[in-house]
């Protein structure tokens, strides 16, 4: 039997996925909030004055880059709970991991930004008097967000991508809900070609979002 | 004001000040000279512990600075500093440059830092590019608002890194006028300069830095015509035939 591509099935998959997508969505949402916080807070370390927050974030760093997203989903939500006896719903564990494991990339995005800055803005913040955290909040902070931008967005379109190997852990995200469509109506063609549309439209999505903050916050001009 | 006794400074093992002592007097005018890597700017980085003095002591506006209990911040407010490179803050206007100080260190309220803020940028020529930012401003320009954004915080004195050094030579004038006008109202200015006809016009004293050490140093009218110092005569020589 010749295989016969129908397009219409593509298009009948589309309003079944919508419960995965919104899963997908809340998970890369708040994945990226918290990862973007942790991120922050790690980057800021990388850079502290004390050594010991310099090697602390240094190890995470190097930890979570240096080992895959799906070993790091499968320790924290199958491995974690032998040792500490509380199980974690699959929506929650998720999260954290797209949120440590974005994180660790934020960091370093976080940490190049700034030190991109000129060290003249520093020196010229404290000369008048403000704190060295003032001086990171009002002077260097707002400057190093604008360059943080364009790698940011790439990072968030990782992020939103590797949701995906959460169904490994029962996560009923977009890919688990279209595998799931093809375990009954085996259209594994129509349907998975439909899941790759919703990430594609939602990677272009944010790529687009972000040009227009770039855009807006170019608006005010930096040197 | 400003008193520095035996400051010595090492950058790793390179000695860059060899032991100064330098007293300034509220409402002087000292301008310090020197060829360049003579240690000249080290000094003033020094005075608002931008860089750490290796040994020595410094006492500004009678707090010692090199005693680490001293709150450094309220120091560099009464003693800031006018930068080579302008050092703007890109992302705000230019009215935002000079209140950002006066409102988070000084306490005063965002509409009164506003109207200071205008005021101050009225005296140095450039009231009507208030809301500009900075990249839109020439580099004299800039200066003038980097002047502003110093005396916003009503300093105690200021001190200047060369801040012409940057210019292209037809802007010069308009921040050095800015600067008589300061000097003639009475602020307490220690300014490390390549302009010796200012420093010749506006200092009550002239200081000349070599090799780390303070070579010589008088009012200028001596200083300029009578050089006692082989090394001065020798610089002078080089600055003056240009």
């Amino acid at each position: 039997m010749a295989f016969q591509f129908e397009p219409g099935v593509v298009v009948e998959t589309f309003p079944m996925l919508l419960r995965g997508l919104k899963l997908t969505v809340v998970i890369t949402i708040g994945g990226l909030f918290f990862g973007f916080i942790l991120g922050s807070v790690a980057g800021l370390m990388k850079i502290s004055r004390s050594l010991f927050l310099r090697k602390l974030a240094g190890i995470y760093i190097e930890t979570i880059r240096g080992t895959p997203m799906l070993v790091q989903a499968m320790f924290l939500y199958y491995g974690v709970p032998m040792a500490s006896g509380v199980r974690i719903p699959p929506i929650v564990a998720g999260i954290i991991v797209i949120a440590v494991n974005s994180g660790a990339y934020i960091a370093e995005i976080v940490r190049g930004a700034i030190q991109s800055i000129d060290p003249g803005q520093m020196e010229a913040g404290r000369s008048i008097g403000l704190t060295r955290s003032q001086t990171m909040r009002y002077i260097i902070w707002p400057q190093a967000f604008r360059r943080m931008i364009p790698p940011l967005g790439n990072q968030f379109i990782i992020s939103l991508k590797d949701t995906s190997l959460l169904m490994v852990i029962g996560v009923g995200e977009l890919l688990r809900t279209g595998q799931e469509i093809v375990a009954v109506n085996f259209r594994a063609f129509e349907v998975y070609m439909a899941v790759g549309i919703v990430y594609l439209v939602m990677t272009l999505g944010i790529a687009k979002a972000l040009r227009a903050l770039e855009q807006h916050l170019r608006v005010l001009p930096e040197k | 004001m400003i008193r520095i006794e035996n400051l010595h400074k090492s950058f790793g093992s390179l000695e860059v000040i060899k032991g100064i002592d330098l007293h300034v007097r509220p409402g002087e005018v000292v301008c310090i000279i020197g060829p360049s890597g003579s240690g000249k700017s080290t000094v003033l980085r020094c005075i608002n512990r931008l860089e750490q003095p290796t040994s020595g002591r410094i006492v500004v506006d009678g707090k010692d600075i090199t005693d680490p209990k001293t709150n450094m911040n309220l120091v560099r407010a009464e003693a800031t500093m006018v930068f080579q490179q302008f050092n703007l803050f890109p992302h705000m206007t230019v009215l935002h440059n000079v209140t950002l100080g006066p409102v988070k260190v000084r306490g005063l309220s965002k509409a009164e830092a506003e109207k200071r803020g205008m005021e101050l940028l009225a005296k140095v020529g450039l009231a009507e590019k208030a809301h500009n930012y900075p990249d839109q401003l020439s580099g004299g320009q800039k200066q003038r608002v980097a002047i502003a954004r110093a005396l916003a915080l009503q300093p105690k004195v200021i001190l200047f890194d060369e801040p012409t050094s940057a210019l292209d030579p037809e802007l010069v004038g308009e921040v050095l006028e800015v600067m008589k006008q300061l000097a003639r109202e009475g602020m307490t200015m220690v300014v490390v300069t390549h302009e010796m006809g200012f420093a010749k016009e506006v200092a009550d004293r002239v200081i000349f830095i070599d090799g780390g050490r303070i070579q010589e140093e008088g009012p200028p009218e001596e200083f300029f015509s009578n050089p006692k110092n082989p090394r001065l005569r020798d610089f002078l020589g080089k600055v003056i035939a240009h």
